[in-house]
């Protein structure tokens, strides 16, 4: 809050003043993490006005999702399907700033009918019960997806989800860039880690990269890719292994980097980032298939400039990458209408014609495993336009994406952890491994304070 | 006569009716509820994700043990203190300038200079902070930002203050500038006869009669001090320098909505509230301490 205020009674005023706080605080995100528009989306399940209980009413379904181009493949389902309309809506904020509303918003019921959930945070939601399993809406879905996804969306035999799409990490370069300086684009860690000097050495205000303290699932992503397994479960017993020798191989990577001053700790999405990776001050950006639809907001002078290719390996020849990203859609606990909401949620992750709308309009690279094949994927997105074969490498990519067996109820904690011990360490400059054994430490904490039953 | 008296003695209810059912509606009952939350906790219920019959259950103190004795939540006030240091002088010591050189007699363009310093205020806290950031950060600063690190582990503290006092000076510089212009004029007109300069009115004279006012704005400004949020949070996504639990305020939104512990985040702001309580009655006792003083 500011300092000072109209006078009156301080404590009078404290706690209207935090509630103003809060709103505010939703607005700020609105206007750092996406500038959407700021049309609530916990406007209730607009479903209550529609029927009221016939089966042969029409419904109209409230969807949360704030990928851009998602409205063409709504409208595409409501041309198709004038009995159960669906009304989509863009969040204040993304990510856990949706998450969190829904959790807190499921209390009082006024939930959507529909809402976006990245992988990782489905067991949160499913913790806090958020979300319902939709199987009897939308019976056996294990043919059409491949193990890795599966497990993304179905926790003890129950489906949470139908999965949307694959998010593998690849490595993008400005090409002109990397050619002037004769440079190919690294295969391995090694490789970066050279590349890194010699970029910066020529231009002591050039780098090959950043190290983000503000995106936690990035930092999975490269720990999964060197082996690492979070969070693990035996029976209902939780095993948190977050500073394990494979995410500690990361970390210190990454902190030799940073000592050398060979990447630059900027956060991404910050004005700075994006004007450095617009001006060419940033050259390299290790990502996943998703880029190219945020690229256009980041560096929108460089399109046609930036190639992709595979994420570098710690040892030659190894395809693992990790994954950063990837969603599903999910029917909550509020919906009034969850078979009519699951209905719509199987087409537009694993129908031909709703899988081929995301991929022309969200370019979106999709987890269902007949549609990876489908001819919208041999056009690169448009920023990609360069790149013939964008989709080709990303199913090769996919192909090898190996993430972790679960994702922890707790998440948010975890990531949260994430952004303040990374970033003091940043900050800080001490080691990166110790942010680590905190991040284990808040997860294992939080756990055990829940009443869960954990090991690690 | 008699039934006009009854309706005379009523009327103050009525009048008083609206202020006091909104007081207990959105102060009183949903205070209630943050205290009666502060003592309980959530225990998960069978199953992987704890979904079978979780329970709430009572915690006793436990939430107050653990905001108490986290090292994380003296340090979030330390750091909230730190900017105060700071921006509260600067809020009063900038304000109580502007408002004396408006007062002075050679002043030219009092009213633009009194609006242009007063619109700041008018801009809200979240917009002049991604204002400000994008004026800190290397790549965009046209203050010199590639110069000066403006989110350093020290200048962070200067950078945040100086946000905050940006947006207020104005509104305060009003405050003093209305009691100024509310002081006898004969005074400064005696001294002026007598040959005082114009600034020892300014010091001498203004200063000591503004004392009362000056005392207010400053317990104001404390007790604004004590909600820092905005700008934090606004800063918080732009560097490394500013955690999720930078001053207690965003300790107590996180512990709430991020991590989902509505109930450790109940606690911590009903500690905060007791905090505000104790330093509010102590800066007001102080007030009237002064106040006595100068009467006498």
């Amino acid at each position: 809050m500011t300092m000072d205020e109209e006078g009156g009674n301080g404590l009078r005023t404290n706690l209207s003043r935090a509630a103003t706080s809060l709103a505010l605080l939703a607005a700020t995100a609105a206007l750092t993490a996406c500038g959407s528009s700021s049309s609530p989306s916990g406007s209730g399940s607009g479903s209550a006005g529609g029927s009221t209980g016939g089966t042969h009413g029409k419904v109209t379904l409230s969807f949360v999702n704030w990928d851009g181009g998602m409205q063409s493949a709504v409208d595409q389902w409501n041309k198709e399907n004038p009995d159960i309309q669906v009304q989509l809506s863009k969040p204040s904020g993304t990510g856990y700033t949706l998450y969190n509303k829904l959790i807190t918003n499921n209390a009082a019921g006024t939930n959507p009918d529909v809402t976006e959930v990245e992988y990782q945070a489905l067991p949160a939601l499913i913790a806090n019960k958020v979300v319902v399993p939709i199987d009897q809406y939308i019976g056996d879905i294990s043919a059409g997806f491949d193990k890795s996804s599966l497990a993304q969306v179905q926790f003890e035999g129950k489906t949470y989800g139908v999965p949307q799409n694959v998010c593998p990490m690849v490595f993008f370069y400005r090409k002109d860039i990397f050619d002037s300086l004769g440079l190919k684009p690294p295969t391995t860690w090694d490789e970066y880690a050279a590349d890194a000097a010699t970029v910066h050495a020529k231009n002591p205000k050039q780098y090959i990269g950043n190290f983000s303290a503000v995106d936690s699932g990035w930092f999975a992503g490269l720990a999964q890719q060197a082996g690492a397994n979070w969070w693990t479960t035996s029976g209902t017993t939780w095993n948190v292994a977050i500073d394990d020798a494979a995410t500690q191989k990361v970390a210190n990577y990454w902190s030799g980097l940073i000592d050398k001053g060979l990447v630059s700790p900027e956060p991404n999405w910050s004005p700075q980032w994006n004007t450095d990776m617009n001006n060419g001050t940033i050259i390299g950006w290790v990502s996943a298939q998703w880029a190219p639809n945020q690229f256009p907001s980041i560096a929108k002078d460089t399109s046609g400039k930036w190639v992709a290719a595979q994420l570098p390996a710690w040892t030659a020849g190894d395809p693992t990458v990790g994954i950063w990203g990837g969603e599903t859609e999910a029917v909550t606990s509020n919906s009034k209408h969850p078979a009519e909401a699951a209905k719509f949620v199987k087409w537009l992750n694993g129908s031909a014609e709703g899988v081929k709308t995301l991929i022309q309009q969200v370019d979106v690279f999709p987890a269902s495993l007949a549609d990876q094949s489908q001819d919208a994927l041999k056009t690169p997105p448009p920023f990609m336009s360069d790149q013939a074969d964008y989709n080709t490498l990303i199913a090769s990519a996919a192909k090898n994406a190996r993430t972790f067996q679960v994702w922890g109820p707790n998440a948010n904690v975890t990531f949260d952890a994430y952004s303040n011990d990374f970033a003091a360490a940043l900050q800080n400059k001490t080691p990166l491994t110790a942010a680590l054994t905190q991040m284990q430490q808040a997860t294992v904490d939080d756990l055990k304070k829940r009443g869960f039953s954990v090991t690690g | 006569m008699k039934a006009r008296r009854r309706r005379l003695t009523l009327l103050p209810q009525v009048l008083l009716l609206p202020a006091v059912v909104l007081f207990l509606l959105f102060t009183v009952a949903p205070g209630g509820y943050a205290i009666y939350l502060s003592f309980m906790k959530q225990k998960a219920g069978g199953g992987l994700f704890g979904t079978d019959n979780p329970t709430t259950v009572f915690a006793g103190l436990e939430n107050y043990r653990a905001a108490f004795g986290d090292a994380e939540f003296w340090h979030s006030i330390g750091r909230m203190l730190l900017v105060a240091v700071i921006g509260v002088p600067a809020t009063i010591g900038f304000s109580t300038l502007f408002a004396l050189c408006l007062d002075a007699k050679r002043a030219r363009l009092v009213g633009f200079s009194r609006l242009a310093i007063f619109l700041p205020y008018a801009v809200p806290g979240v917009v002049a902070t991604l204002l400000w950031g994008f004026m800190y950060l290397p790549a965009t600063s046209p203050i010199g930002g590639n110069v000066v690190n403006y989110f350093g582990s020290h200048t962070v503290f200067f950078a945040v203050a100086n946000v905050a006092v940006w947006g207020v000076l104005g509104f305060n510089m009003v405050v003093i500038y209305t009691s100024l212009r509310g002081l006898p004029r004969e005074l400064f007109q005696a001294a002026e006869l007598d040959g005082a300069s114009e600034l020892q009115i300014a010091l001498r004279i203004k200063l000591p009669l503004l004392a009362p006012t000056l005392t207010l704005v400053t317990v104001f400004s404390l007790i604004g001090a004590l909600q820092l949020f905005n700008e934090p949070t606004t800063l918080k996504p732009v560097t490394n320098a500013i955690s999720s639990t930078w001053v207690p305020l965003m300790r107590v939104y996180t512990d709430a909505f991020v991590d989902n512990d509505i109930y450790r985040g109940a606690a911590a702001s009903f500690l905060l509230i007791v905090l505000t309580v104790t330093a509010t009655v102590a800066a007001n006792m102080m007030l009237r301490l002064l106040a006595r003083r100068s009467e006498r």
